[in-house]
């Protein structure tokens, strides 16, 4: 008895004791923050898939003391963006920063936006970020501005050596072994697959390659969807064709390339060709399979995969075996002048970091967001420390050493260390010095030193430098470019968003049938009864309503 | 005098009470709480179905938006792809209740015949445990296994049964079974704890006289076991038939794929499209008061049945 009463006594005392201690420490932290001279804490959430950096990330810790500000991002997880935001709306609390992504309409119709136009002339960096015309086509139907795009703005001279958009690729190895031949159009891709894999069935260590995937999953289905309009030589105007001469709204959905695109993939299918899996297939699993290195193309944006599998590729060592990729420039037909790559920055004006009613300190949170374009913090968000991350030589241009572009490539060093606060506003294009890129991706010697072997032989045989010159850049065909930051802002409240929300589902369903159908002439017009009863003629009028109005609006600024 | 008898009688009375509600205060005081823990949880939010009869939008809130009557409804019924997510979310819903409910029983009845008891609670304890796991595992292990290269086509065709190797998920014949069968695996030994444990409440002696009466496994299997948890098998499907259309949101979510969106989507998933990600909130919540009536009178109509069987019933 006595023995138990002692021992309940000296768990006690343990207990005050480290109770005591749990306090001390506490009161030790909080004047630890008071000595750092107050640094405001901002919360972001991005409607994007993104990965959560370490709470004393370093880089966070030096923008903090250059800011006087930090910021707690936090992104999507398995959900899509308009679910997140759609449960954001209905609790009706907000974090201070953020990016609606496809449901940035719904945010400012449900009011909790802040209207940033008076704002923005206190702001020298922001202001400058965008023209006064961009700055004007930012302005919702009230008026106001309320989002700041944050990506593809260009500083000075534009520096791009990746083809960060959608293309038909193809690994390295099936380049290489037809001695790369010029491949120009889409009979050309799949015979080129067809014979590589028939000689070559297997990879190295006898895993059956897979010729052609096509990922299908939600909204990631353009891979499978938005070709016939590349394939007619149009950019990716994403939802519709633009005919630059007439200023009409085309449908590529139904145009004969499309029939001969699906055909084409239907014949492939039956061969055995395109993965079995394709339409089944989630977003994961797919980025799994082209981390093995078995798929020998398809298509896709760079941004969808690179990261990821390409990153997987990489640190496996299956550059060794060729099965990096590359893009292609594929059209219907050879004298179809493509458009995979346009140049120019594009204003997505569909959506952008945006601050909310819950923020208490409106001007605290754009000082932040202005202090981050500042040159010296844009360094360390997209370089990093000098020293540490990246060298500078005589000339001063900046440049990594081999074990420093290990460490970018390095997960547990990225969550650490490296601090980009990559969906606040940024610059592409040519830094305030007039030498170095903006972002290590645009530093031509960087890039080159950083490619794997095989895409350097690869681009030495074709005689280019970088994946832009595999397709050639053209020119952004006009002021309405891109359409696609209309339909993606429409809600079924207008008959042509009711029509094109009834397109999207009637095409992920009917697409994959008519590509695995054993008669495709019949599962076709299947496809375009089904198609036709959504009403695309109502949205296609409303697209060429915005078209006209885009136009009109780029009139005004002439 | 009449007046002041009674009175007395009425301070009698609530003396009595008084001290029975002294007496009883603890019993009060938890009631209470439950009871306001219940109001705030289960009744407030009905607050909420307000809005489907209202256009409602976040902006102008509860009070202030317009308010439609039964417009949502209307909409709704005539909908062609909502009557597509009723009937699949019934037939999906009554598939996992036959097949799990019966599973379960044909289990329990097994296990129960088990002599040896360490196999019994060995095989007990591992057919419980996938109900510990989240759909998001068992949507993967299932889209493992189905895949064209998973183990039941390497089977399928290791064994000559077909040639090519089937796309399970590409096919909608094959998703209501595939969505019952996970059911089936994941629940069964979780909701066969409740029948052993009704088992193992029968009296011995029954078995005992079965026996002396002649009757072999089978006659006590039929005669003994199932008579003795019969009640439990009606209260159960009683509560099981009124969660009919919560035929599953997550499996159907994370197992779907556009191919087959028009025999995947169920009830809440088109919640979640049209409320959450189209942010029509009034019309999911129109859908949300369907679903929730349609329970409650299904529920009613089981209830009913018991009660005209003269089995036992919820109320």
């Amino acid at each position: 008895m006595k023995k138990k009463k002692l021992l309940s006594l000296l768990l006690v005392t343990s207990m005050f004791a480290s109770l005591a201690a749990g306090c001390g420490s506490g009161s030790d932290t909080e004047t630890g923050s008071k000595a750092d001279g107050d640094v405001k804490e901002f919360t972001a959430f991005f409607a994007v898939p993104g990965s959560e950096i370490n709470d004393d990330n370093e880089i966070q810790e030096k923008l903090a003391e250059i800011t006087g500000a930090k910021c707690k991002e936090t992104w999507l997880t398995g959900q899509t963006a308009e679910e997140a935001i759609g449960t954001l709306i209905a609790g009706g609390e907000y974090p201070d920063f953020i990016e609606g992504g496809n449901g940035s309409i719904q945010l400012y119709e449900a009011g909790a936006l802040v209207a940033l136009d008076d704002y923005l002339d206190d702001y020298p960096n922001i202001k400058e970020f965008f023209t006064e015309q961009e700055w004007d086509s930012l302005r919702q139907d009230d008026g106001h501005i309320y989002w700041i795009p944050q990506f593809s703005n260009i500083y000075g001279e534009e520096k791009e050596c990746t083809h960060n958009d959608e293309a038909f690729w193809i690994q390295t190895r099936v380049l290489k072994w037809a001695g790369y031949p010029e491949v120009r159009t889409m009979d050309q891709y799949f015979d080129l697959i067809e014979s590589y894999n028939e000689a070559n069935p297997t990879m190295e260590d006898g895993t059956e390659n897979i010729p052609y995937t096509i990922l299908c999953d939600d909204w990631r289905y353009f891979c499978l969807e938005n070709a016939p309009e590349f394939l007619d030589g149009y950019p990716n105007d994403g939802s519709v064709i633009v005919d630059p001469d007439t200023l009409t709204v085309i449908d590529y959905n139904t145009t004969d390339t499309a029939v001969a695109y699906f055909k084409k993939l239907n014949e492939e299918y039956q061969k055995g060709i395109v993965d079995p899996e394709s339409f089944t297939q989630t977003y994961d699993e797919y980025i799994s399979k082209l981390s093995t290195g078995r798929v020998l193309g398809m298509i896709d944006q760079w941004w969808d995969f690179a990261y990821t599998a390409g990153d997987a590729i990489k640190s496996a060592g299956l550059d060794a075996q060729g099965c990096n990729y590359v893009p292609l420039p594929i059209t219907i037909d050879e004298s179809v002048q493509n458009q995979w790559h346009n140049s120019g920055g594009v204003v997505n004006v569909s959506s952008g970091l945006a601050i909310t009613t819950s923020c208490d300190d409106v001007e605290g949170a754009l000082q932040f967001v202005n202090d981050l374009l500042g040159q010296e913090c844009h360094d360390l968000r997209f370089w990093g420390v000098e020293g540490v991350d990246y060298e500078v030589d005589d000339d001063g241009m900046f440049y990594r050493t081999p074990e420093q572009r290990l460490n970018v490539a390095d997960t547990a060093y990225k969550a650490s260390h490296v601090c980009s606060y990559s969906y606040f506003p940024q610059w592409l294009g040519t830094s305030r010095d007039g030498k170095n890129a903006m972002k290590p991706d645009g530093q031509e010697s960087e890039f080159f030193e950083g490619l794997a072997d095989d895409v350097k032989e690869c681009f030495e045989a074709y005689g280019v430098m970088t994946y832009v010159d595999m397709l050639g850049t053209q020119e952004a065909p006009g002021a309405w470019y891109p359409m696609y930051t209309y339909s993606s802002t429409m809600t079924t409240s207008t008959p042509g968003g009711t029509a094109w929300t009834k397109m999207g589902e009637t095409k992920h369903e009917y697409l994959p049938k008519v590509v695995m159908a054993s008669d495709f002439d019949s599962a076709w017009d299947e496809y375009m009864e089904a198609y036709e009863a959504c009403d695309p003629d109502s949205f296609i009028s409303e697209m060429q309503t915005e078209l006209d109005r885009r136009m009109e609006e780029a009139a005004k600024y002439e | 005098m009449a007046i002041k008898k009674d009175n007395s009688k009425k301070a009698k009375a609530s003396s009595i009470n008084l001290a029975t509600l002294k007496r009883q205060r603890s019993l009060l005081i938890w009631g209470g709480i439950i009871t306001i823990y219940g109001f705030i949880f289960y009744y407030l939010p009905l607050f909420g179905w307000l809005t489907a009869f209202q256009n409602y939008k976040p902006k102008d809130g509860i009070f202030h938006s317009q308010f439609i009557g039964l417009e949502k409804f209307k909409m709704l019924f005539s909908d062609e792809s909502f009557i597509r997510v009723i009937r699949n979310t019934l037939a999906m819903g009554v598939l996992n209740l036959v097949a799990t409910f019966v599973m379960a029983i044909v289990f329990a009845i097994l296990l129960n015949e088990i002599k040896n008891k360490a196999g019994k609670k060995v095989t007990q304890t591992i057919s419980y445990l996938p109900h510990f796991l989240s759909w998001i595992i068992v949507t993967g292990i299932l889209h493992d296994m189905l895949s064209g290269t998973g183990i039941i086509n390497e089977v399928l065709v290791n064994l000559h049964i077909i040639s090519q190797p089937i796309n399970f998920f590409a096919h909608e014949g094959y998703f209501w079974p595939i969505v019952a069968f996970a059911n089936v695996w994941k629940e069964t030994g979780w909701n066969a704890i409740i029948y052993l444990s009704a088992i193992t409440a029968i009296d011995p002696s029954l078995y005992e006289a079965a026996a002396i009466d002649g009757a072999g496994r089978w006659g006590k299997i039929k005669y003994v076991t199932l008579p003795g948890i019969k009640s439990t098998i009606i209260i159960l499907l009683l509560m099981n038939v009124g969660n009919v259309l919560n035929a599953g949101f997550e499996i159907q979510y994370l197992l779907g794929n556009g191919l087959i969106q028009k025999v995947s989507q169920t009830i809440d998933i088109y919640v979640l499209k049209w409320g959450i990600s189209q942010g029509d909130y009034s019309l999911g919540t129109a859908a949300g008061i369907f679903k929730s009536a349609v329970s409650i009178i299904l529920i009613l109509i089981a209830n009913q049945i018991a009660k005209r069987n003269g089995e036992e019933r919820l109320f």
